[in-house]
């Protein structure tokens, strides 16, 4: 579960000298909303991003018709892309949950990943989703419980022995720390079953809490 | 999957390409339209001249002065590749697409070692540091499982194989890590075993970078196995294009039909099919039928078949065939019939009494070296064929197959006399013929003929078909000098050429029929035993079925034995009554055609027979690869030659220590069945079959 495993390897990129209009018809083409622009060898050298595709109206006010279809077809990718400074990359061996741990804090949808100064593939908030879902299982139907247990060692152990001990595997797994209580914990676990079977096996253990369950 | 990756990396949308010759433009690609997406193998098959390879120097715009696209697009990531500037072209070609060619050795530099023209890539195109590229590279033939990668760097081409010169090729391209590789032919110059483990290596890569392939071929059982998708081309059209279960299982053109026909498989022998090839030839471009282009070979053609070009629609999903008919062409298939099917049922039922016509007994062919000390020193030989016994009985034939290097060729050779037998006995129809062909007598010479793999370079180029199948006929007399004209025409007759073909001079003819030409030469004498050394594999599959029918037929009617040297298994086991294995000039198995296909095996038959790509994407196969390369036969291993690649080796007590000291006994498995190995025959016989093939499958042929 690091970066590269969920990257887009060889996506489409761009070239400093490629004209915003062809590469507004690249990006439309490939369905893609970020464009890493490389030099030769895919060295990075910016990003395109759908903020840079946006051009201030006032910049506009003052012309006339065509003079805006002058200006559009001289603008180069070199004139609106995210300078290679500015732009946030990442290691394709990084953990996957540090790229979304960089993306929020910076407020950004894409990382461009980078090994060398060459750059290897991008991660977007997509790649991100898709591995929450890969994570739940998402396509996969069964019973979704919600534990909410204390956060002491042991918890878990129990719970998984009790599924274990009915015959059942866990198809996916997932948990975090309580929005609302600090001391406890939320696991989510998808499991073959009957919703009865889960409600009536899982209910015996008395430290923990079945906050919601339901067929998916 | 998703969104993004929806989009395909490469889209080819009605791709026209012409040349410009003296007559005018001559278009070699029409109306090709295809896609590829990411970790996705696209296969273009066809056979030679269809305009596989132009579509793919079209597409990185490699097609030379004369050549150039006319029409349609070329979208790579959303980007149109035609009408690119050079520079544009080469920057993407060196980042983002790579290709790797048929023959690795042109590819590579003689000049430099290998590890500076691997960095040279990174270096110029990267601008890495010299000691972080040779790294890298290490790291990259580690991946392609190149042995000891550190040593490999500082060789030069000539001092590795092929089959490694090839991975080295595949590494190459790799370095930059491209979206788009395109393969042209990459193993048709490979042995079959190291053909197989380029494939796997092939599949183990795409799997790893996600890359897109374009993967051209003109096996089809090479692309069943490396295909997601099949385009089959023809005459410049793509003819049908669908996902590579649904050609195999269900043909619709009828073209694709006829080349899954006229493959010789695995499963199949002369006795339980013929082979059916494809009637008259290509057209050429410049002589374009007005209607589809298939119609002047087509079997299920109708009248409305020649009217106007007919396009390519979609008959399932996914599944595109340019015929009008397409639905219908499944339910035909078996009335495909040809007016040569008849004639070649049971084939040459001879009686076995009577003994061999050759008996091959302990043979060595040595060739002489020189020695590396100035003055002085051991000659050394190398032992290209070395105790070999074999004999082929009368109106048979008798296969010999194995790796290159093997001594196939020279055995052969020392049997018709070209070269000097340096020990043991060949005796034919009970007379010695140990001595070279300068020394033989005319009748003995008359009655030993042999069929080339290369009919361009046994032909003579300056002389008439005519007259060169007329020469055997005048030097051993046997016709009478004023009948000699008729029997070359009932000759050329036999051969499905006709007398118009008399005048005619080699270049004039294709090479089929250059081939059917020499055989017809070889056969003019009458003699009682035909050698023939890969008569078949310089030729395409529509043409070899042809050929391989031929032979049979002559076989049947004129009682001939053959010997018959192929590399391809599936021929020779469609082919020969007697099968021989060799390996580094020793015979590992030999017997019967079908045992030699059953258990018990010898562990290298078992490891060809694996290797083997088999044209049905259904069937399976047991998974051996050969380490290494075959040893030098120079110096080559002690005890059982097998043994330094031998994946069966453990079986034995102590790892097969006895392997490397003693020479392998022969074991009778029936009489006529003999092989070479220690482990007991009681264990060779556990083993399992290596291909099964389903039977009651949907599969043509």
């Amino acid at each position: 579960m690091l970066v590269k495993d969920y990257m887009t390897k060889h996506p489409p990129m761009a070239e400093p000298k490629m004209s915003v209009v062809e590469v507004q018809r690249q990006m439309s083409e490939n369905n893609v909303r970020y464009l890493p622009v490389v030099g030769d060898g895919k060295r990075l050298l910016g990003l395109i991003t759908p903020q840079s595709m946006l051009i201030d109206p006032r910049r506009m006010a003052s012309l006339n018709v065509w003079d805006i279809t002058r200006l559009l077809s001289d603008l180069k990718v070199k004139d609106i892309m995210i300078k290679i400074r500015s732009v946030i990359t990442i290691d394709p061996d990084t953990p996957i949950e540090q790229a979304a741990q960089v993306m929020v804090e910076n407020r950004v949808g894409c990382l461009p990943v980078v090994q060398e100064g060459i750059v290897v593939g991008v991660i977007t908030e997509t790649d991100l989703l898709d591995h929450l879902s890969k994570m739940m299982s998402g396509n996969m139907s069964g019973v979704r419980v919600t534990i909410r247990m204390p956060m002491i060692k042991g918890e878990l152990a129990k719970l998984v022995g009790v599924i274990a001990q009915a015959g059942w595997g866990i198809d996916a797994m997932g948990g975090a720390l309580c929005v609302k209580d600090a001391k406890k914990w939320d696991a989510v676990v998808k499991i073959r079953a009957s919703k009865e079977e889960v409600v009536a096996a899982l209910s015996a253990i008395s430290s923990q809490e079945i906050i919601d369950v339901r067929e998916v | 999957m998703r969104g993004p990756r929806e989009v395909p990396i490469l889209q080819i949308e009605q791709l026209a390409v012409a040349y410009a010759t003296r007559h005018g433009d001559v278009a070699a690609v029409r109306d090709v339209s295809f896609e590829i997406h990411r970790a996705q193998t696209f296969g273009i098959v066809g056979e030679s001249g269809c305009g596989k390879s132009t579509v793919a120097f079209g597409m990185v715009n490699f097609l030379g002065r004369n050549g150039r696209i006319t029409g349609g697009r070329i979208l790579f990531q959303g980007q149109d590749l035609v009408k690119r500037s050079e520079l544009e072209l080469r920057k993407l070609r060196g980042d983002r697409i790579a290709m790797v060619y048929q023959d690795p050795m042109q590819a590579l530099n003689p000049a430099m070692t290998l590890g500076d023209q691997m960095a040279e890539v990174l270096i110029v195109h990267r601008s890495m540091k010299r000691s972080a590229a040779m790294e890298r590279c290490k790291q990259m033939l580690e991946r392609v499982y190149m042995p000891d990668p550190a040593s490999v760097m500082r060789r030069y081409p000539h001092q590795i194989s092929g089959g490694q010169q090839q991975r080295i090729v595949i590494a190459m391209a790799l370095l930059n890590d491209p979206a788009l590789l395109i393969m042209d032919e990459p193993t048709t110059a490979l042995d079959v075993t190291v053909e197989a483990a380029v494939l796997d290596l092939i599949n183990d890569l795409q799997n790893e970078f996600d890359t897109a392939i374009m993967y051209i071929s003109h096996n089809l059982g090479v692309i069943a196995r490396v295909s997601d998708e099949i385009g089959v081309m023809y005459a410049g059209e793509m003819v049908e294009r669908a996902d590579v279960k649904d050609i195999f299982a269900r043909p619709s053109h009828p073209y694709t039909l006829g080349l899954l026909r006229c493959i010789p498989r695995l499963d199949t022998t002369k006795r339980s099919t013929t082979l059916q090839p494809i009637r008259g030839r290509v057209p050429s471009p410049t002589a374009l039928p007005p209607g589809c282009i298939f119609e002047p070979r087509c079997p299920f053609a109708r009248p409305a078949c020649s009217h106007q070009p007919i396009p390519m629609r979609e008959i399932q999903p996914g599944h595109w065939a340019r015929c009008l008919y397409a639905e219908e062409i499944l339910e035909h298939k078996d009335d495909l019939s040809d007016d040569m099917v008849n004639i070649i049922i049971g084939v040459a039922p001879k009686t076995d009494n009577g003994g061999p016509i050759l008996r091959v007994k302990e043979a060595k062919t040595y060739y002489p070296v020189a020695s590396k000390q100035i003055i002085g020193g051991q000659k050394q030989y190398v032992k290209a064929v070395d105790n070999v016994s074999m004999e082929a009985m009368p109106g048979r034939t008798l296969g010999i197959v194995g790796e290159s290097g093997c001594g196939k060729s020279t055995l052969v050779k020392t049997i018709i006399g070209l070269e000097k037998l340096s020990g043991g006995e060949i005796e034919f129809m009970g007379m010695d013929i140990s001595t070279p062909v300068s020394k033989r007598s005319e009748a003995l010479i008359k009655d030993l003929q042999m069929v080339f793999q290369n009919p361009d370079s046994t032909l003579n180029p300056s002389f008439s078909v005519g007259y060169q199948i007329a020469r055997p006929l005048r030097r051993f007399k046997t016709v009478p000098r004023n009948q000699v004209r008729d029997e070359v025409i009932r000759l050329l007759n036999m051969m499905r050429l006709g007398e118009n073909y008399y005048g005619r001079l080699p270049r004039q003819l294709s090479g089929g029929e250059k081939q059917r030409v020499a055989i017809a030469r070889a056969i003019a004498a009458q003699p009682k035993l035909v050698l023939c050394d890969e008569p078949v594999s310089a030729l395409d599959v529509s043409v070899q079925a042809a050929v391989l029918n031929l032979l049979l037929e002559i076989q049947q009617q004129l009682g001939t034995t053959m010997v018959f040297i192929a590399h391809d298994l599936s021929v020779v086991r469609f082919f020969c009554d007697h099968l021989a294995v060799m390996y580094l000039g020793q015979i590992a198995e030999i017997g019967p055609a079908e045992a030699i296909y059953l258990p018990p095996y010898h562990p290298y038959t078992e490891a060809l027979l694996s290797a083997v790509p088999i044209p049905d994407p259904s069937a399976e196969q047991k998974h051996i690869r050969l380490g290494g390369s075959v040893p030098s036969a120079l110096n080559p291993p002690t005890g059982c030659r097998f043994h330094t690649r031998c994946p069966r080796r453990a079986m034995l007590p102590d790892g097969g220590a006895i392997c490397e000291r003693e020479d392998p006994p022969a074991q009778f498995d029936t009489d006529q069945h003999r092989i070479y190995c220690h482990i007991p025959l009681e264990e060779l016989r556990k083993m399992e079959a290596v291909v099964t093939i389903e039977k009651e499958g949907p599969h043509v042929g």
